[in-house]
């Protein structure tokens, strides 16, 4: 069986990432990831500025998911290895990467 | 008048353990802190009638006959009653007087004073202190004045212990008061949740329930972010104490055209640059009333947006 991290061709950016989630949610909208996501869940967007450290950090998520192979800076990345925040890159788009978490079961 | 149902009264029913303060007390007082003096006493050459006045005067059942302080006897109404009875009430107390009286330690315990009553039925005892010299009287009703004034003062001195306790805790809940304050700038959106953060690490640091705690960091970082993005800039406070964050954002302007609107969810007026960076999404405010206990906003152009977000730290029960 593979990983979550496996299906969706994810590279670890930050040294702790996390084996397991509780779902998913998809938004590149801060203000309505902060409104619904759930803490322990994966989060996939495609942005990569420090506030996406920040929102994940405020609500606990399990990991970060970024996509269509964008990759923060450096800095950001520290930051969140600071904050605890699991940062992930993919090269696949956020479509494809939600079409394949829901095909792996993940719901 | 009996002494011992002031005593259980104080005894809780159902805690067989438990010790009344009345009944530490019985044990903590002795005869001299109830007994009445100095004793009102005659001597052993005065009269039986002149012995009656004296009781009369003064509502005693009995009177100790003395000399130079050493108690002689005691005579009693009964005494005096049997003097009518048979004529001798102008005869002198020491030919009547009942000699060698039981009587009573000045040190001895409450406790053992009722228990002397109770023994012996008497509704006084002449009280001797260690050189056997009269000192007192005293009555069962002396004892449960006794306890009532003292237990008055125990209560009074709960109360007051109680009041102290209160106010030293208000004082601890104001010295744990924790103040951040953070000038927030327009358009600096690496600076947005650095408030938050800071608020978010007293509050774990705290212990306080991560639910709680992650809705007091998104109505911090909703302030935030909204001065940031619509504002000309502005101060966010958050005042955490042990039961709740108030969290205070004033900007200087522009203001809000239409609260109303702007507290519906997906109506933004972000720009371009925000709305790339993931703001914009039309939910600041709403989140923020959502994720707050109170929330209070208010708006005009003279004076700028002023919010007041209260979040409650202890979980209702």
């Amino acid at each position: 069986m593979k990983t979550f991290r496996e299906v969706v061709q994810a590279e670890p950016l930050t040294d702790q990432v996390p084996e397991t989630i509780t779902g998913c949610y998809i938004s590149d909208l801060l203000s309505d990831v902060l409104a619904r996501i759930e803490p322990g869940m994966l989060w996939v967007t495609v942005q990569v500025h420090r506030n996406v450290v920040s929102v994940a950090a405020m609500k606990d998520v399990a990991a970060v998911l970024i996509t269509c192979g964008r990759k923060p800076d450096a800095a950001i990345i520290a930051e969140a290895e600071e904050a605890g925040i699991a940062l992930m890159a993919t090269p696949l788009s956020t479509f494809e990467a939600a079409g394949k978490l829901w095909e792996a079961g993940l719901r | 008048m009996n002494a011992a149902p002031a005593i259980n009264s104080a005894a809780r029913a159902g805690d067989a353990r438990r010790v009344g303060v009345a009944q530490v007390l019985v044990y903590e007082l002795r005869v001299r802190d109830a007994m009445t003096r100095p004793p009102i006493t005659a001597a052993p050459t005065d009269s039986l009638r002149a012995i009656q006045h004296l009781m009369k005067q003064h509502k005693f059942s009995g009177v100790p006959i003395t000399e130079n302080g050493n108690l002689l006897g005691v005579v009693s109404i009964e005494d005096i009653i049997n003097a009518l009875d048979r004529g001798y009430i102008d005869a002198s107390a020491a030919g009547h007087m009942a000699r060698n009286p039981v009587t009573l330690r000045e040190h001895f315990s409450l406790v053992r004073a009722v228990a002397e009553f109770d023994r012996h039925g008497f509704g006084r005892f002449p009280v001797l202190d260690t050189s056997e010299r009269l000192v007192g009287v005293i009555t069962r009703g002396d004892i449960t004045n006794c306890l009532m004034q003292h237990l008055e003062r125990r209560a009074e001195e709960a109360l007051a212990h109680e009041a102290a306790l209160r106010a030293a805790q208000v004082a601890d809940e104001k010295a744990q008061r924790v103040v951040i304050r953070a000038r927030v700038r327009t358009g600096d959106y690496d600076s947005a949740g650095k408030l938050s953060q800071r608020m978010r690490t007293v509050l774990r640091e705290r212990a306080i329930d991560p639910e709680i705690r992650r809705r007091a960091a998104v109505v911090a970082y909703e302030a935030e972010t909204n001065i940031i993005i619509h504002s000309l800039g502005g101060e966010i406070v958050a005042t955490i104490d042990p039961d709740k964050v108030v969290i205070e954002a004033a900007d200087t302007g522009p203001g809000i055209d239409n609260i109303e609107q702007a507290m519906e969810e997906g109506w933004s007026t972000a720009g371009r640059l925000p709305r790339e960076l993931g703001f914009g999404a039309g939910m600041g405010l709403p989140n923020m009333k959502r994720c707050s206990d109170k929330f209070v906003i208010s708006s005009d152009s003279e004076t700028g947006t002023h919010v007041r977000a209260e979040i409650y730290l202890r979980k209702a029960a």
